[in-house]
């Protein structure tokens, strides 16, 4: 197994006012390749802000941060959102699709972002996605025509469809009741196996972390139980 | 081929992408209309006035500006210039300059003495006679075309004076509506006054020498070559190119402030969108053109629209007050510069926010 995320003493610290806001301390996380790993904890416990770091949406106070062989850390702002570009896809927990756009277009605007100029994206990993996720016959809808599992499958959709290097989750479950909730946690189940996606995702809810191969808690900005991997 | 991201966010707010527009097109109209009223106005006056026969205009001094209504020369001088050798014939006539009939624009009436005035500038009546009475008066074609008018109907003059149409003559020269020379230093309380000469020489190739021996038999008074005088229409305009410049500032104010505006609501509303572009790794560069290309779509089709309702616009105006409208290239392509580059140069400040913002509070934003 290749590691495809190593986290390293990972620090944030935010000001807010003259208070300084310990908001990660010293965290430090080794993710190989096909791995399905929930982040849990209480609120403000730092999961956020670990994930924001981990996409390379925030950068750390201290520490280090590898993705598939490139350092996050000693990125640029550009590189950071071209790493972002090349290895990362991320889910949210409010689906975050561009409403005037139809789930079609929402995947080819991902598509087009990916591929830069260099063109269009892969036709055959766009049919096989679409496929998995029972997405055949909604991709002229628009994101509001569509109930919120759907939405969050499309969303799941245009995080996975440029083949990312990891997927990072933010309880992508969060806004769906119990039935939608478990067809979307197959789904990342699904991705997960047939294309060994890699994906890290905070989750509130013990059944969808039960269906990861590892728990990690977080507790005041530390990794508390990391539990090991479990082998599928 | 068009971003489709672009064209579903104009799709989005369709009034705002019309105010927007419509922003555009009065920038690109404001420029049109203005400078195509200038240029037409200036070219007609041109127009008219190169079919002045005469090579020699004469008056006293500071008189004979284009838009002047100075009647400050005796007719007396008429003899006097009559005697010098090399002038066929002089004509007194007399300039007046008021407001348009219609309460809009400017409008020019000459008194002169139709049979000598006439012979020297080549014209003719084409129906009706020369105007004899004080309350008649002759038109050109345009005019007539343009008030509707034909021989024995009435125009106002000087305010609410009425006249009679007696004749409608061709071409068109000077000022397109005459009357005798009496008739008018009867209506301005000028007897024995004019405001210039019009001088036809024996050989027009000598004008020089005759304008010179005017000089010397007639000096302290003003001797001006007519050809110089419709070269100089533009510039006789006072400040008519400064006009013109600060109208296009204007216009590009308008159209850069109009479409900053919608821009800028349309990445505050959009925030959390761009966020999801920013996590999706688009760069600082995709996010300006995506905003730009929307800025610059409006602002074409702002420009599109600029253009048809200024062409509308100037044929409405021609028809209903006779104001003509010349659309130059030069002007139309200043028009499109500053449609499409008030609309980019509006987006850019908003463009450039979205771009370095910041991508976690983006996607926090509510």
């Amino acid at each position: 197994m290749r590691t495809i995320l190593k986290a390293e003493n990972l620090e944030k610290t935010y000001r807010v006012g003259s208070f300084d806001v310990h908001a990660l301390r010293g965290v430090s996380l080794d993710v190989e390749e096909g791995e399905f790993m929930a982040i849990m904890g209480p609120s403000g416990c730092g999961k956020s802000t670990m994930l924001h770091l981990l996409g390379g949406l925030l950068t750390p106070s201290a520490g280090r941060i590898i993705i598939d062989g490139e350092d996050l850390t000693t990125a640029t702002d550009a590189q950071r959102t071209d790493i972002r570009r090349r290895k990362i896809g991320f889910v949210f927990q409010r689906f975050n699709l561009f409403p005037t756009l139809t789930a079609d277009g929402n995947l080819r605007l991902a598509e087009r972002i990916h591929a830069g100029s260099n063109g269009a994206g892969d036709a055959a990993r766009r049919r096989d996605v679409l496929r998995l996720l029972q997405l055949e016959g909604k991709m002229h809808h628009k994101p509001l025509e569509l109930s919120g599992g759907e939405q969050q499958r499309v969303a799941l959709a245009r995080a996975v469809v440029t083949n990312p290097a990891i997927i990072l989750a933010d309880e992508p479950t969060g806004n769906l009741d119990t039935e939608n909730s478990a067809i979307v946690l197959n789904m990342f189940q699904e991705m997960n196996y047939r294309f060994n996606q890699t994906i890290i995702m905070i989750t509130h809810n013990p059944e969808a972390a039960a269906m990861c191969r590892r728990i990690i808690q977080m507790r005041d900005g530390q990794i508390v139980a990391p539990s090991p991997a479990v082998q599928i | 081929m068009l971003d489709s991201l672009v064209a579903a966010n104009i799709r989005q707010r369709p009034v705002r992408a019309l105010v927007s527009v419509a922003g555009v097109a009065l920038g690109v109209c404001l420029v049109m209309l203005f400078t195509g009223l200038a240029r037409g106005m200036s070219n007609d006056l041109e127009r008219r006035s190169s079919n002045m026969r005469a090579e020699i205009i004469f008056t006293r001094p500071g008189s004979k500006e284009l838009m002047t209504s100075t009647v400050n020369l005796s007719t007396k001088y008429v003899e006097e210039l009559q005697k010098i050798e090399g002038v066929e014939r002089a004509v007194p006539a007399i300039r007046y300059v008021s407001q348009g009939g219609r309460g809009f624009g400017l409008e020019q009436v000459e008194g002169v003495d139709w049979d000598g005035y006439a012979a020297i500038n080549n014209m003719r009546l084409v129906v009706g006679r020369a105007p004899q009475g004080l309350d008649e008066v002759v038109i050109d074609e345009s005019k007539a075309r343009n008030n509707r008018v034909g021989v024995g109907g009435e125009i106002q003059i000087f305010g609410n004076r009425s006249y009679r149409v007696a004749g409608i003559y061709s071409p068109e020269s000077g000022a397109r509506i005459k009357m005798s020379l009496a008739a008018m230093q009867d209506a301005l309380e000028t007897p024995g006054k004019c405001s210039y000469i019009l001088i036809k020489c024996t050989n027009p190739e000598e004008q020089a020498t005759v304008a010179t021996r005017i000089d010397t038999m007639l000096p302290g008074n003003k001797i001006q070559y007519t050809s110089e005088v419709v070269l100089n229409i533009e510039k006789s305009i006072p400040y008519l190119g400064v006009f013109l410049k600060t109208l296009v500032g204007l216009a590009a104010i308008v159209s850069a402030l109009v479409v900053m505006l919608a821009m800028y609501t349309t990445i505050t509303e959009r925030t959390r969108e761009i966020g999801v572009l920013k996590a999706l790794g688009a760069s600082r560069g995709y996010i300006i053109s995506v905003i730009e290309k929307e800025a610059l779509l409006i602002s074409l089709a702002g420009l599109i629209v600029g253009f048809i309702v200024s062409f509308v616009a100037g044929n409405l105006i021609h028809r209903a007050y006779g104001l003509v409208f010349e659309y130059g290239w030069a002007w139309a392509l200043t028009a499109a510069v500053i449609g499409l580059g008030g609309g980019a140069l509006g987006a850019l400040y908003p463009a450039v926010r979205a771009a370095s913002l910041d991508p976690v509070s983006a996607l926090s934003y509510e």
